[in-house]
């Protein structure tokens, strides 16, 4: 396998792209939100997953060191200029830490940028849905507040059906991946980048990914004599993972990871736009930090077991992520009862890749293989 | 529910553990008067009202230990809305206010240490740690909990609730009701208030069908009367802290929040703080204050570290300070003007999603600033608690403003409410040492 993908354009070049066609930026927290509604504005969203690597500025000041690694990255990240090309920030309400930085960043910390929260309900009714929609309205007022546009019911949906079309294409670069010619590195910088690229942009590379060429070419170079691994947890850092799990022989055929797999969203039914992108997040697949109770994780981790022939799953844990640490237990006991191995690795944005955890992952392979 | 256990339960409840109860109440009383509890040299003796509070949660917890028998029974969190669940007759069990018990008992950590050899992190929350431990040993200070048929977890305390019920509805196999209240950044959106009230409508089919009645609005409407009687008569007792000396601390409040948290909308609990009252009004006209030589007043902020409350009370009492105000116990009653009998749906569904929990660190800061004003406080104690990310976030800045903006020193104090492994006896004594020494320098 060889990571021969497009290239990829970088997070600052398509943000000075943006702002000097006279867009907007907005900086958006994880994990769930309405990109159309924001693309709407003309506003780019750019989605702050830490960064990675030692915390930088004066975060350290405002949250103690028992809230998680992203939350602790984005702040110092703010705080030492990291975001100042943006002119939004958009903080959805995952968990309580999330929560927190929100509060804090409208109450005391309160930066150059507006500040909009996202209270996502934790569950699957209609009476969330509804929920959704007015809190969604309510951001589209705020947004016309801070830019002076209105975007008309058409723009909107406009805005929705693209990118319901890129979401469309992302689901099947993560359910054709082996069939694709890139390494796992490769593989996740690509879908990542939907965390950046506008969705017209990721549409272009992705189609081009998809191409029956390189699907052809690629035929012959499949996984199947790397051991297919299933990844689970929040986001795949430090990159440097999938290294390790490419040198030692394994390869990752299906994710349920909150940056990836989790936000493969369906295509919403209503034409009304407000309502069709809170359905589409509402009905998202299954999540803890929206509620999902774990019987519907634990099925949702099953299929993907099955349709991938994953034969092991890592889940990879962020330090004091709690939406994560309380289904473990029982997930992993379920897929012990089922026949299916299982490790946590446990990470921290701020560190780097071990070595521990390297010799982890290589005895649990062996254990698989 | 059969005859048999029918009788079995009033044998064991009504007749030999109320007796049982009553015996240790007085025997309580009788040590109480002689004299005995916290260092008596520095601080005052526990309201003598405490061995009958004992007795209520005790009972309540005896009631618990045999109420498969005779009830239906739901295990909720500290802030659910659950007046319509005593109207439907369920017995409520808080697994909060167990961790609470098991902490100041001091055996959370050996039952939690039973989650994390299951699995569980030390990461998480320690009252859940010392719920699911509990539940996968059966190991419990209060004899055993009753197993439920129903689950209620509101969201207005934090995410956590969530995820925890979430491993109790899996674990149990029941219902598990969400009442889902957005965090206010600001102000209460109308959506977000039609939103809880809307799921409230929804909650009581779904319970009615596990109890097996129909919920009664006149009975409702009691119980809620009853709720807003007893957290107006617990914000009245905390009132009369802004007394000087204080007739008690924050340490008797903690001991005494019990019955508002898990036995609101009980006749018993209105009775027991009625009588509450009186006895600190009592004290205050003889001048008695919790602290013998009070000296200095200070806030406490976040929940208790119920396993060292008798450690901190008798230290900072020997050094003439009374914690006189907390922004924990405040919250169980600053809402009762929300609560309206005549409206219960309505005032429920506004009143569960205003609690300080969830309101955002502005508003927190807001309201210590009313409470140091109203207590006439000199510094402020902020519990830095790993347990609970809600309350903790933001009081770095928060301890910032109280002091540039009020001139309050405050002080960041590491622990944990529940798990001793996170608190250090000597570096918590230096730093409260020093700390005591600032304040004092400034009056």
């Amino acid at each position: 396998m060889v990571d021969a993908l497009p290239a990829i354009p970088h997070r600052s070049e398509v943000i000075n792209a943006h702002k000097e066609k006279g867009g907007s930026v907005a900086a958006v927290l994880p994990i769930h939100y309405p990109r159309a509604l924001l693309r709407a504005f003309n506003v780019l969203p750019v989605e702050v997953w830490g960064p990675p690597g030692p915390q930088p500025g004066r975060g350290a000041e405002h949250l103690q060191s028992y809230v998680c690694s992203i939350v602790r990255n984005a702040l110092g990240f703010l705080l030492s200029g990291g975001l100042d090309k943006v002119d939004i920030l958009v903080v959805p309400h995952a968990c309580d830490s999330l929560q927190g930085l929100g509060s804090l960043l409208i109450d005391f910390v309160v930066p150059r940028q507006a500040v909009i929260p996202v209270y996502l309900p934790r569950g699957y009714r209609t009476c969330d849905i509804d929920f959704l929609t007015e809190e969604l309205r309510g951001v589209y007022r705020q947004l016309e507040e801070i830019t002076s546009c209105s975007p008309s019911e058409h723009d909107l949906l406009e805005c929705i059906h693209r990118e319901e079309e890129a979401d469309g294409i992302l689901a099947q670069l993560s359910s054709r991946r082996t069939g694709l010619q890139a390494g796992d590195a490769a593989f996740y910088r690509l879908i990542r980048s939907r965390e950046y690229l506008p969705a017209e942009t990721f549409i272009g590379l992705a189609g081009e990914v998809l191409s029956e060429a390189a699907l052809k070419e690629a035929a012959s170079a499949g996984a199947e004599n790397r051991i297919p691994i299933l990844l689970s947890g929040i986001v795949p850092e430090p990159m440097a993972l999938f290294d390790t799990i490419t040198d030692l022989g394994a390869t990752v055929v299906a994710d349920d990871l909150a940056c990836c797999g989790r936000r493969l969203y369906e295509s919403g039914s209503s034409d009304e736009p407000f309502q069709r992108m809170a359905e589409r997040i509402i009905k998202g697949p299954p999540d803890p930090t929206r509620g999902s109770p774990i019987e519907e994780r634990f099925d949702h981790l099953c299929r993907l077991i099955e349709r991938s022939g994953a034969c092991g799953v890592v889940f990879l844990n962020i330090t004091f992520c709690e939406p994560e640490l309380f289904d473990l237990p029982d997930l992993q006991g379920a897929l012990q009862g089922a026949g299916i191995p299982s490790i946590t690795i446990e990470t921290d944005l701020a560190e780097s890749m071990s070595h521990r955890t390297r010799t982890r992952i290589e005895a649990f392979l062996e254990m698989i293989a | 529910m059969s005859a048999a256990a029918n009788m079995r339960y009033h044998l064991h409840v009504n007749i030999i553990g109320r007796a049982f109860l009553r015996l240790n109440r007085l025997r309580a009383a009788r040590r109480s008067r002689r004299g005995t509890g916290w260092k008596s040299e520095v601080l005052e003796h526990p309201l003598k009202i405490s061995a009958r509070t004992k007795e209520l949660v005790a009972a309540h917890y005896l009631r618990g230990r045999y109420a498969n028998l005779h009830d239906k029974v739901a295990w909720v969190t500290s802030g659910a809305p659950v007046e319509f669940l005593k109207a439907l007759g369920f017995y409520l069990l808080y697994p909060e206010n167990h961790g609470a018990v098991c902490g100041t008992l001091r055996v959370a950590e050996d039952i939690s240490s039973k989650a994390e050899n299951a699995g569980y992190s030390r990461d998480i929350c320690s009252y859940a740690r010392t719920d699911i431990g509990a539940l996968l040993s059966g190991r419990t200070p209060v004899g055993r909990l009753p197993r439920p048929d129903l689950l209620l977890a509101c969201t207005n305390i934090c995410q956590t609730v969530l995820y925890w019920y979430r491993v109790l509805a899996h674990h149990f196999k029941v219902p598990l009701i969400v009442i889902d209240t957005p965090f206010i950044y600001s102000e209460a959106g109308d959506h977000s208030f039609a939103y809880v009230q809307r799921q409230l409508e929804e909650a009581i089919p779904t319970a009615e069908k596990v109890a097996g009645r129909s919920l009664r609005h006149s009975k409702l409407v009691d119980i809620t009367r009853l709720s807003r009687t007893a957290t107006q008569l617990w914000m009245d007792l905390l009132g009369r802290c802004s007394h000087r000396p204080s007739p008690i601390s924050v340490f008797d409040q903690f001991i005494q929040m019990a019955p508002i948290v898990e036995m609101r909308g009980e006749s018993s609990t209105v009775d027991l703080y009625a009588a509450m009252l009186r006895e600190v009004d009592d004290r205050i006209s003889r001048g008695t204050g919790a602290v013998r030589n009070e000296r200095l007043r200070l806030l406490w902020d976040n929940l208790p570290v119920w396993y060292r409350m008798r450690w901190l009370a008798e230290f900072l009492g020997s050094h003439g300070v009374v914690v006189a105000a907390s922004t924990y116990t405040n919250a169980w009653g600053e809402l009762t003007d929300l609560i309206d009998p005549d409206h219960p749906l309505e005032s429920m569904a506004r009143t569960y999603l205003h609690p300080i929990l969830n309101r955002g660190t502005g508003h927190k800061l807001a309201t210590m600033k009313k409470i140091v004003d109203h207590y006439q406080l000199d510094g402020a104690i902020l519990h830095s608690d790993r347990s609970c990310k809600p309350y903790s976030v933001g009081q770095m800045d928060q301890r910032e403003r109280l002091t540039s903006e009020c001139g309050i020193p405050a002080l960041l104090l590491e622990a944990d409410h529940s798990d001793p492994r996170a608190f250090s006896e000597e570096q918590v004594a230096n730093r409260l040492a020093s700390f005591i020494e600032i304040l004092a320098d400034r009056i």
